[in-house]
């Protein structure tokens, strides 16, 4: 159990800054999911924890001491990579208690440790094969035993399930998830994946380019997006953006209100719509032409074009069945709408 | 139709390949074989095999009793040896210093480490005499050594860095996490991964060292440090040569070298064969 404080954290290449002025505390306990699109700054701000970056600025404290100028070994941290990162010359068991006999600790307190990791994660029958004889997900599950082992404050992981197959990544994300609920540990795991985030994380940080957007729960930032970034890069299918016009109180799509508008002033807003909140409606505000229908069994995604000539997804139950070229008509409850202004920044709605 | 002409594909590819081994082998087959018989039998027949009257194990008991040869075998062994170590650990350190570390000049130098391979070292060879003999190292096995470890650096280390650079970057961070050394993480978790490469880089510096004949010349003729290929000369004379000598000697000297490299590529293919470099 620990507590991360990242204090005005600053990270620059020559004349590239790809950490600005970060600010972020990490309670007990708790697991924080870094989440961005690739080259946000997220894998470096994680190598900045470990220690296998410098900071050009700012101070890390685990636990309110200070641990940037410490090296890796000494900060209280373990680290899963993507690439799993075993030593291939040695087998689960030395990959297992490496750590431990490199920091010369007791054989007996080694064994104790490995064992109980091993135990934890199921991998007592493969003890004695090298990385190369086992599978993908086993090889992970070998990465995160060797963190167990160092009985960390902080684990780190590195987009651990992005080498996995998708049956895989489910299964070995529950399997974390029943860790983190088991060891209690304060954990920050970073991933370019939504799913991962929304599911994994007590709290998610939205990066991009290397500042972070929003802060918050995976709901509030499911229901509540402090912009048009994190509205579009949370949830799947992506939200849906319209431009719209704010008239008489009203936000009017064409000549139709869709929902009350919170902003006085008239002009541009933009409109966004979760695809899982738009459904049939035949009183319903956005009439458009359907281009493709992907049905999926329990339910079904249709790309519409509408009459204004913007595009739209909606997502609708299994029983729905359209034919390209029909006509379609989709409603929305007023209170699921987000309404953003032209800076892509919300309007509250609240 | 098409079965045939795979089958003549293949048997044109052996014929080849046969043609070749026997055209490397023949000159080892001729010196081993003549190295088994009489110098009558080595001039009348030097294609025959040793039988009857034509086998004598002269060469070998002259070159074993009545000559300094097992010192001079000796001194080959020491000089390629602590050659080839010297070659493959610095060649091998300095290698990863120049993947590894980023650091202001690591270009430059790593070409200027590389761009020995351009310039013949027997070019220099007499200022290296010089040199040698200023440090009071003529005729010391001590100069050989350091020649020959000059001379095979700049190919190791070309060789090294493009294998070091393919070596995961998560891997190494992961045993710095773990608390390891530099020098550990370099010996424990870099040197194991690339077994293969230095199985190829010793094959490729260890024959040159062991044939060389230039620099035990020049460098170290004396009675006492004489190697192999330098050893056999005294078995030519201005007016006589005992070819049988010659030829033992020569045989002999194949053997170590052959060793290493069975030793040597037998690592080679098992590396590859592991996929030892995959994390």
């Amino acid at each position: 159990m620990a507590t991360l404080a990242l204090k005005s954290v600053k990270k620059a290449f020559g004349d590239t800054t790809v950490i600005q002025n970060m600010d972020l505390s990490v309670e007990h306990g708790e697991l924080v999911v870094f989440v961005g699109p690739s080259g946000c700054g997220k894998s470096t701000l994680l190598r900045m924890i470990a220690g296998l970056e410098t900071l050009t600025a700012g101070e890390i404290h685990i636990d309110g001491q200070r641990i940037d100028y410490q090296p890796p070994s000494n900060r209280g941290i373990a680290m899963v990579f993507q690439s799993y990162a075993l030593y291939p010359h040695k087998d689960v068991r030395g990959n297992l208690g490496f750590s431990l006999k490199h920091a010369k600790v007791d054989k007996a307190e080694i064994d104790k440790r490995v064992n109980i990791a091993a135990d934890i994660l199921g991998l007592q029958d493969l003890m004695s094969r090298k990385p190369r004889e086992l599978s993908g997900g086993q090889r992970q599950r070998v990465a995160i035993g060797r963190a167990i082992v160092r009985e960390p404050k902080v684990f780190l992981f590195d987009e651990p399930l992005s080498n996995l197959d998708a049956a895989l990544r489910v299964h070995m994300r529950v399997e974390i998830l029943k860790l983190h609920q088991r060891l209690k540990n304060t954990m920050v795991y970073v991933t370019h994946d939504q799913v991962e985030a929304m599911t994994l994380a007590d709290r998610i940080v939205v990066f991009r380019n290397g500042s972070v957007e929003q802060v918050g729960t995976p709901l509030e930032l499911y229901r509540q997006p402090a912009n048009q970034f994190v509205a579009g890069f949370i949830g799947s299918p992506a939200m849906n953006f319209l431009k719209a016009r704010c008239v008489d109180g009203h936000i009017a799509l064409g000549s139709d209100r869709v929902c009350d508008c919170p902003q006085a002033e008239e002009g541009d807003v933009t409109l966004g719509m979760r695809p899982e909140h738009l459904k049939i409606d035949e009183n319903g505000q956005l009439q458009g032409e359907v281009q493709v229908f992907e049905h999926l069994g329990g339910e079904a995604f249709v790309h519409l074009t509408l009459d204004d000539g913007q595009n739209l997804v909606a997502k609708l139950d299994g029983e729905h069945y359209l034919r390209p070229g029909e006509r379609c008509t989709l409603g929305i409850e007023p209170e699921k709408c987000h309404v953003f202004d032209t800076a892509g920044l919300r309007i509250s709605t609240d | 139709m098409r079965r045939v002409r795979d089958q003549l594909s293949i048997t044109a590819i052996h014929a080849v390949l046969i043609a070749w081994t026997l055209l490397a082998l023949f000159p080892l087959v001729l010196i081993v074989v003549n190295s088994l018989k009489t110098r009558k039998a080595i001039f009348g027949d030097p294609l025959g095999l040793p039988t009857g009257k034509a086998l004598s194990f002269k060469g070998y008991e002259s070159v074993m009793t009545n000559s300094d040869f097992p010192l001079f075998f000796g001194n080959s062994l020491i000089v390629t040896c602590v050659s080839l170590f010297l070659i493959l650990l610095f060649g091998a350190m300095a290698a990863h210093a120049v993947s590894e570390y980023e650091f202001k000049g690591n270009t430059f130098i790593s070409l200027y480490l590389i761009v020995g391979i351009m310039v013949p070292i027997r070019l220099g060879t007499v200022a290296l005499l010089n040199l040698i003999v200023d440090l009071g190292l003529a005729n010391t096995l001590t100069a050989l050594i350091l020649v020959y470890t000059a001379q095979g650096l700049p190919v190791a280390i070309f060789i090294f860095t493009e294998f070091l650079r393919s070596v995961s970057r998560e891997i190494k961070d992961s045993a710095r996490i773990d608390g390891l050394s530099e020098y550990r993480i370099f010996f424990e978790v870099v040197l194991p991964l690339v077994r293969p490469v230095i199985a190829t880089v010793a094959v490729f510096s260890m024959i040159p060292i062991w044939n060389d004949l230039w620099f035990p010349l020049i460098l170290s003729p004396g009675e006492d440090t004489r190697t192999v290929t330098l050893g056999v000369q005294q078995f030519i004379g201005q007016y006589t040569v005992k070819w049988g000598s010659v030829l033992a000697s020569l045989s002999v000297a194949i053997l170590p070298v052959l060793v290493m490299y069975v030793i040597f590529s037998r690592q080679l293919i098992r590396g590859i064969t592991t996929g030892a470099v995959k994390g």
